[in-house]
C-alpha cells in the first residue's frame, strides 16, 4: 500500500479508456452508416461497448474507493473539482441551444409570419403538464437534499426513503415528458420552433435519464452500505448533477414553455 | 364528521413519539444504520485517518510549518531518505528558484540568500 509518500491515487493501468474511445468511434461511424445505409450494426455494437465500458470503469472506481481505500480526502477534493468542471461544460452545451432558441424567437423571420410562436404552431399550455413537471423536479431537489442530510446524520432508513423518492420523481418526470412528446401537436420537423423545442428539451430529457441512473446507482450502493456519514462523494456528485438538471429545466420552462408561448 | 375523524387521527399522529430508536443493524454500525469512517475506512484512507487522529501528517497533506530560516530556527525539511531537493524562493515573488540537494547532517545554507535548511527523517507508515 504505502510505498508512496503522498495521499494521491496513481491509478493502475486500465483498458477502459481504450474501449471507451473505440466505442466512440464505432458509435459515430455507426450513426453515419445508419443514416446512409439503414444498417444499425455498427451503432448497436458501439453502444453495447459503451455500456460495458461505463459499467466496468465505474465498477473499478467503486472497488478502488470503497473496498481498497484509495480515495483519501485529497483524492475526493480532485474529484470535486472534476465534477464541477464537467457540469460547467454541460452548462455551456445548453447555452448553445438557448442561444439558438433566442436567436430565432427574439426577431422572428418573415417566413414564420414575423411572430413567435410561428404561424401554424400551437404551443403546449405552460400551465398544464409542463407546470407539473416543474413541481416534480423541484420536489425531487428537496428529496435529494433530504437524502443528503440523512446520510450525514447517519440515518439509514430516511436516506433510503428520500433517495428512492427522488428516483421515482425522476422517472415520473421522464414518463410525463414522454407522454407530452407523443401527444404534442407539433414535431421536430416543424420549422425552427419544432427544432429548438425538441433539441433543447430532448437533450434535457437525456440528462434527466442520466441523472436518474446516477441516483439509482447511489441508491443501490447505499443499500450495500458503501457510504459513510463523512465519505459519500459519489452521492454528492449525483446530487450536484441532479440540481443542474433541475436548473436547466427551470430555464427551459421560463424561456421556451412560458415566454415562448 | 369526516373532518372530525381526520382531525383526531392527525392529532394522534402528531403527538405520538415517532423517535423510536432504529435497532442497531449488523456490520458494527453504532446508531442510525449508516457506518462511520472510523468503522468502515480501509487502506490508505484508514491509515491517514488514524495518523490524523494522532496529530501526525505522514503524507504531507497539511501546509508545511513556517520557520525563520536562521541558524537557531532552520527550515526543517522532512525526508524519507537521506537527501531531498530544496527549491528556495529567496524573496517573495522571485522567479528564479534556487535548487540544491539537502543532505542529512548539519544544516546547509541557500547559496543565494543564506537561509538555513536542515534535513529531518520522516516516518512513512508501511
Amino acid at each position: 500500500m504505502a510505498h508512496q509518500a503522498h495521499a494521491y491515487h496513481m491509478v493502475d493501468p486500465s483498458p477502459w479508456p481504450l474501449t471507451g474511445a473505440i466505442s466512440a468511434l464505432l458509435m459515430t461511424s455507426g450513426l453515419a452508416t445508419t443514416f446512409h445505409y439503414k444498417t444499425t450494426t455498427l451503432l448497436f455494437l458501439g453502444t453495447t461497448l459503451l455500456l460495458l465500458t461505463m459499467f466496468q470503469w465505474w465498477r473499478d472506481i467503486i472497488r478502488e474507493s470503497t473496498f481498497q481505500g484509495h480515495h483519501t480526502t485529497s483524492v475526493q477534493k480532485g474529484h470535486g473539482y472534476g465534477m464541477v468542471l464537467f457540469i460547467t461544460s454541460e452548462v455551456f452545451f445548453f447555452i448553445g441551444f438557448f442561444w439558438a432558441f433566442y436567436h430565432s424567437s427574439l426577431a422572428p423571420a418573415i417566413e414564420l409570419g414575423g411572430l413567435w410562436p410561428p404561424t401554424g404552431i400551437t404551443p403546449l399550455d405552460p400551465f398544464e403538464v409542463p407546470l407539473l413537471n416543474t413541481a416534480v423536479l423541484l420536489a425531487s431537489g428537496v428529496t435529494v437534499t433530504w437524502a443528503h442530510h440523512s446520510i450525514i446524520e447517519g440515518a439509514r432508513k430516511p436516506a433510503l426513503q428520500s433517495l428512492t423518492l427522488t428516483v421515482l420523481l425522476g422517472l415520473y418526470f421522464t414518463a410525463l415528458q414522454a407522454m407530452e412528446y407523443y401527444e404534442a401537436p407539433f414535431t421536430l420537423a416543424d420549422g425552427v420552433y419544432g427544432c429548438t423545442f425538441f433539441v433543447a428539451t430532448g437533450f434535457h430529457g437525456l440528462h434527466v435519464i442520466i441523472g436518474t441512473t446516477f441516483l439509482m446507482v447511489c441508491l443501490l450502493r447505499h443499500t450495500h452500505y458503501h457510504f459513510t456519514s463523512k465519505h459519500h462523494f459519489g452521492f454528492e456528485a449525483a446530487a450536484w448533477y441532479w440540481h443542474f438538471v433541475d436548473v436547466v429545466w427551470l430555464f427551459l420552462y421560463i424561456s421556451i414553455y412560458w415566454w415562448g408561448s | 364528521m369526516a373532518a372530525r375523524l381526520l382531525l383526531r387521527s392527525a392529532f394522534r399522529a402528531a403527538t405520538t413519539c415517532r423517535a423510536a430508536p432504529v435497532p442497531a443493524l449488523t456490520r458494527g454500525v453504532t446508531t442510525g444504520g449508516i457506518p462511520t469512517d472510523e468503522e468502515q475506512a480501509t487502506g490508505l484512507e484508514k491509515v491517514i485517518l488514524k495518523a490524523t487522529k494522532e496529530g501526525k501528517d505522514p503524507y504531507s497533506m497539511l501546509k508545511p510549518k513556517e520557520y525563520a530560516g536562521t541558524k537557531a530556527d532552520p527550515h526543517l525539511v522532512p525526508s524519507v531518505t537521506n537527501k531531498r531537493i530544496v527549491g528556495c524562493v529567496c524573496e517573495e515573488d522571485n522567479t528564479a528558484v534556487i535548487w540544491f540537494w539537502l543532505h542529512e547532517g548539519e544544516a546547509q545554507r541557500c547559496p543565494s540568500c543564506g537561509s538555513h535548511y536542515k534535513l529531518v527523517p520522516h516516518e512513512l507508515p508501511h
